[in-house]
């Protein structure tokens, strides 16, 4: 056995246990889905073997259950973006730390979406046809055939970026930033666009005017950022609670206010449709009128849509109040009820209503067979498992529990709290070598700082001008008070020989005392006693600043951890 | 120790399961031919006749019945147009019934090409009208009757959203399906302004002594279970030249059939000297299924 | 279909008629019928009757009604040819075979007629664009009261809730 395969096998062996492995919890959960697993599993063989006659849809009805829940699916796939706009676009470091979740949830979303469309094809075994090469996808044309290359195209990016970043943690390594980044700012638009088509499907249709309406997609986006980013908060929750992985308040918080923006502009948009079919009240009305308030005496979905409009309304308003929002207690019914009611909303309360009257103006009420429940209950339960054994996976190797035998230990794997670039202020005046000591002076006075690091013209530190660096340079000639002074201005490590001079590069402390990104803070306040220093320059992997971290700096992170 | 033990047994167990109803899945379905086939315009014309033979050896040891399948492609210059003279119709549903015999639908599942629907008088509102009446005789008081099938849509929406381009327009204007090539998706269900298509929700089942023998590929040949399936014109006759079936039965004469590209042609005629309309013009689908008024009162 | 056809006695046999009217180079066939129940040639009987004019209660066609068709004006020798009874009588007096029939009802369904002849009045069978089969008038009106009889409808589709599985 080559090295490699040994170390593959030790990998596979790994994240079994760690997939596999827990308390008496976790395995009543993994039982009650696997439960589910095989009543679906059993219930899609008789599907198979009897034909979709099994589900209530008819040729009036044509789509139910299956693809309500794929809908609702790829909206909860799209809205992993959430975290990574934040956490990439704006480095809220509370969420980077747990994108890797968003994305795990994009992709076990995605694989369910895809298995509720299989359930749903008469030929599922035949999918083959849609493929790219192998089949003859209707490019161009059909929206569907282009809904299928986003949402793997979305399942692809996703899977690459959560295993690249799982991969490299494995191995102790950072990941490459600009291999991964680009693909992980691909895949913003890119989860827009999956939902925006899919939203096309439906939008696209002229003979359903129920979902010939412009505000679709808009819709689509806006109720997804409502019911992802609900279901990652209580999946946060649940992992905290059950995990040693620790998942900061803020990142919640930020959540639950995308959830109060989004679900404004749901509840709006809504609200903007009602308007205009109830006010021109032309035949395209009746589908809205069959789902609102019934049509010619027939209202089954009557009850559903009102609770989902009171859910939705009542979570809107408990994510708009911040006390309530702030409340885990009342953020969880929130998420809950938003959770249920965009379900209801996007699901049934969609795609049922565009066959209602059919397009020759009949009526058939479907609601799902027995076995179209147990179905979609088994395919949900498999999304849930495989969810729970991805991120079991994700924690293991975050947490440093899953790696690899010969990685080098992180230093955040063993230090708890922030690191320098946690702490650090991000704003960096640099100087080069030549500037004079009277600009530099100005620069201090202008940013009220009192060091400035000198870099090389590669941006590269090659040393500090303080302050005191400034003052000494007056007195150099004057050993007295170099005496006197001296001990408290400079560290007497680095006392120059010779400052004389009137650039940064002739009086600056050189080297400079640097600290890298992911330095703990222990290590930052080591030189800063012992050299007496007051700020350490953090520096990338080339030596180029990206922060500074100030004696204060030290403090107010200190006050954070103290109990 | 039981711990592990738990853990083993309970992966054992999920996975007898999954492999159980797996296989209780697969007994039913084992690819075939069919499955690795080709789509039928991606065929030499050799393939499609190795498929023909192929598939008339299959139904006629299937149905006890000698099969003829055939694939007779569109003829030159010709597009077909019909016509529904409302003002003649009674809603007798005798064409209904006929296409069903002619056209080998599902019994099992009532698969009807044809919808006929009872409107009010004084009014078009298709929410108004009725599709299951049942008087002892028709037409009825105050009612007019609109048969509805497969429009034959120049721009046809079921085409164009097709993921897998399972169906198109042929040169003669018919919209066809290959079965063999739809994965059962429904989608130009639900793009179809019509109501046209039927979906065999399961395996299809057709007394013996109603099967209809002479079949062409894309229209009336036997069905599977979970494809889609429509009006083809009676592809199988027209392209003969002979009517389609509904035309033929129609007791009152309200159906009009014929070649749109022939000047000389009754539907030509039609055009040209009755006022015409089309279902749902503003869906710009451009049927080629005319209703027609030849009556005053 | 048989079911529809006139009560009266009018059956039909098939005859071979060019109506080629319009100068259509396409050859049509017609179904004609001639009349029956062992009552054609109407001269079997009529042959040796004083034509009687007035309107009065038939003591032998007791089925034949006039209904919908110009009554109370109409009456038989309207249309029926008093010099030949195996023939009908144009306005102009000159006689028409029944086989002409056509023709005949033309003269106040003009209209119609000129439908029938370009294959939009009436059904048709055979081929779109070669022979095809056209119908007399009487195969579907009955001559005397020739409103198009009601129909018992065809069994209806079943309703979906109905094809639900148990």
């Amino acid at each position: 056995m080559t090295k490699q395969m040994k170390g593959q096998m030790l990998f596979i062996r790994g994240l079994l246990n760690v997939m596999f492995k827990g308390n008496a919890l976790f395995y009543v959960w993994m039982s009650v889905l696997s439960g589910l697993i095989i009543a679906g599993a059993g219930g899609y063989v008789i599907q198979w073997q009897e034909g979709l006659y099994i589900s209530n849809m008819r040729d009036q009805v044509s789509w139910g259950l299956y693809i309500s829940n794929f809908t609702f699916l790829v909206g909860v796939a799209a809205a992993a973006v959430l975290l990574i706009i934040p956490a990439y676009l704006y480095s809220f470091k509370a969420i980077k730390k747990i994108v890797v979740f968003g994305e795990l949830l994009a992709v076990s979303a995605i694989l369910t979406a895809l298995l509720f469309i299989c359930a749903d094809f008469g030929r599922p075994e035949r999918f083959w046809h849609a493929l790219p090469f192998l089949g003859s996808p209707n490019f161009s044309s059909s929206v569907l055939a282009w809904d299928m290359i986003v949402l793997n195209g979305y399942l692809g990016l996703n899977l690459f970026i959560a295993l690249y970043i799982g991969y490299h943690r494995y191995h102790g390594r950072e990941p490459k930033k600009n291999l991964i980044l680009p693909v992980i700012l691909l895949s913003i638009p890119w989860a827009a666009g999956l939902h925006t088509v899919t939203a096309f499907v439906y939008n696209g249709m002229a003979a359903r005017p129920f979902w010939n309406a412009s505000i679709l997609a808009p819709r689509f986006l806006a109720s997804a950022f409502c019911s992802g980013p609900a279901l990652m908060i209580i999946i946060f929750q649940i992992l905290r609670k059950t995990t040693d992985f620790k998942i900061e308040n803020k990142a919640i918080a930020k959540l639950a206010e995308i959830i109060a923006y989004a679900m404004a502009i749901n509840l709006f948009l809504m609200g903007v449709e009602i308007f205009k079919e109830y006010y021109s009240a032309t035949h395209h009305l009746s589908p809205m009128q069959y789902l609102y308030q019934g049509l010619h005496g027939h209202n089954q979905l009557v009850p559903w849509i009102w609770t989902a409009m009171f859910a939705n309304i009542i979570g809107f308003f408990l994510f708009l109040i911040p006390a309530t929002r702030n409340r885990l207690l009342t953020l969880n019914i929130g998420c809950m009820l938003i959770f249920a009611g965009i379900w209801i909303e996007k699901g049934m309360g969609l795609i049922v209503p565009g066959f209602i009257p059919d397009t020759l103006g009949e009526i058939y009420e479907y609601m799902p067979s027995q076995l179209e429940v147990i179905i979609s209950a088994g395919i949900w339960a498999f999304g849930a498992l495989l969810y729970t054994l991805l991120a079991r996976a994700a924690i293991a190797i975050d947490m440093g529990r899953l790696r690899h035998p010969e990685a080098p230990p992180a230093a955040h794997d063993e230090e708890e709290g922030p690191r320098a670039k946690d702490i650090m202020s991000t704003k960096v005046i640099t100087v080069s070598p030549e500037t004079t000591i009277e600009d530099v002076s100005k620069l201090l006075v202008m940013h009220r700082i009192s060091g400035i690091p000198v870099v090389d013209s590669k941006g590269k530190v090659i040393g500090l001008l303080s302050e005191s660096d400034i003052i000494f340079r007056e007195i150099h000639h004057e050993p007295h008070l170099v005496e006197k002074l001296g001990d408290m201005i400079l560290p007497r490590t680095i006392r120059a020989s010779d400052r004389s001079g009137s650039t940064a590069g002739e009086i600056m402390t050189s080297p400079a005392i640097t600290a890298p990104e992911e330095a703990p803070l222990k290590d930052l306040i080591r030189p800063i006693t012992e050299k007496k220093i007051k700020r350490i320059i953090i520096v990338d992997k080339e030596n180029r600043p990206v922060g500074i971290v100030s004696r204060i700096d030290i403090v107010k992170a200190l006050e954070h951890i103290a109990p | 120790m039981r711990k592990n033990l738990s853990r083993r047994s309970f992966l054992k167990i999920s996975a007898a399961g999954l492999c159980a109803s797996a296989l209780a899945g697969c007994s039913k379905w084992v690819p075939d031919s069919e499955f690795f086939g080709k789509k039928f315009t991606e065929m030499s014309p050799q393939e499609v006749q190795e498929t023909l033979r192929r598939l008339e050896e299959k139904y006629t040891k299937k149905f006890g019945l000698p099969f003829s399948v055939t694939a007779e492609p569109p003829r030159e210059n010709t597009v077909f147009g019909y016509g529904l003279d409302l003002s003649r119709c009674i809603g007798c549903r005798r064409c209904v019934h006929a296409c069903v015999r002619e056209n080998n639908p599902s019994r099992n599942t009532e698969i009807q090409w044809i919808r006929v629907l009872k409107m009010n008088k004084g009014g078009f509102d298709l929410e108004q009208a009725d599709q299951y009446y049942s008087p002892e005789q028709v037409p009825e008081e105050g009612h007019f009757y609109l048969p509805v099938q497969c429009q034959q849509c120049e721009n046809p929406p079921c085409v164009k959203v097709c993921p897998v381009q399972a169906t198109w327009k042929d040169a003669d204007g018919i919209v066809v399906i290959d079965y063999d090539w739809c994965i059962g998706c429904r989608t130009c269900m639900a793009a179809c302004p019509y109501r046209a298509r039927k979906f065999n929700w399961k395996e299809p089942a057709i007394p013996k002594e109603e099967l209809n023998p002479r079949t062409h590929y894309l229209g009336n040949r036997p069905r599977m279970r979970g494809v889609v399936e429509k009006c083809t014109f009676c592809i199988q006759r027209t392209r003969e030249g002979r009517y389609p079936a509904c035309v033929e039965v129609c007791p009152v004469g309200a159906r009009k059939f014929g070649n749109l590209l022939d000047p000389k042609s009754e539907i030509r005629y039609i055009l040209d000297n009755f006022r015409v309309f089309r279902l749902k013009e503003e869906l710009h689908t451009e049927p080629k299924f005319y209703y027609f008024f030849s009556l005053g009162a | 279909m048989k079911f529809l056809i006139c009560t009266s006695s009018f059956l039909f046999i098939l005859l071979a008629l060019d109506i080629n009217a319009h100068g259509s180079e396409e050859r049509r066939v017609v179904l004609p019928e001639i009349y029956s129940s062992g009552l054609f040639p109407c001269s079997g009987c009529h042959a040796g009757m004083q034509p009687d004019a007035r309107k009065r209660d038939l003591s032998f066609h007791q089925d034949i009604k006039i209904e919908g068709h110009g009554e109370p004006r109409r009456w038989c020798l309207d249309c029926h040819n008093p010099g030949n009874r195996d023939t009908l009588r144009l306005v102009n007096g000159e006689a028409v075979e029944f086989k002409n029939l056509p023709l005949f009802c033309g003269q106040c369904h003009g209209r119609i007629y000129k439908a029938w002849q370009r294959g939009i009045h009436g059904k048709r069978t055979g081929s779109w664009d070669s022979p095809k089969q056209y119908y007399l008038c009487t195969r579907c009106h009955n001559p005397h009261s020739p409103q198009f009889r009601p129909l018992v409808p065809a069994p209806a589709p079943a309703r979906p809730k109905e094809t639900l599985r148990r």
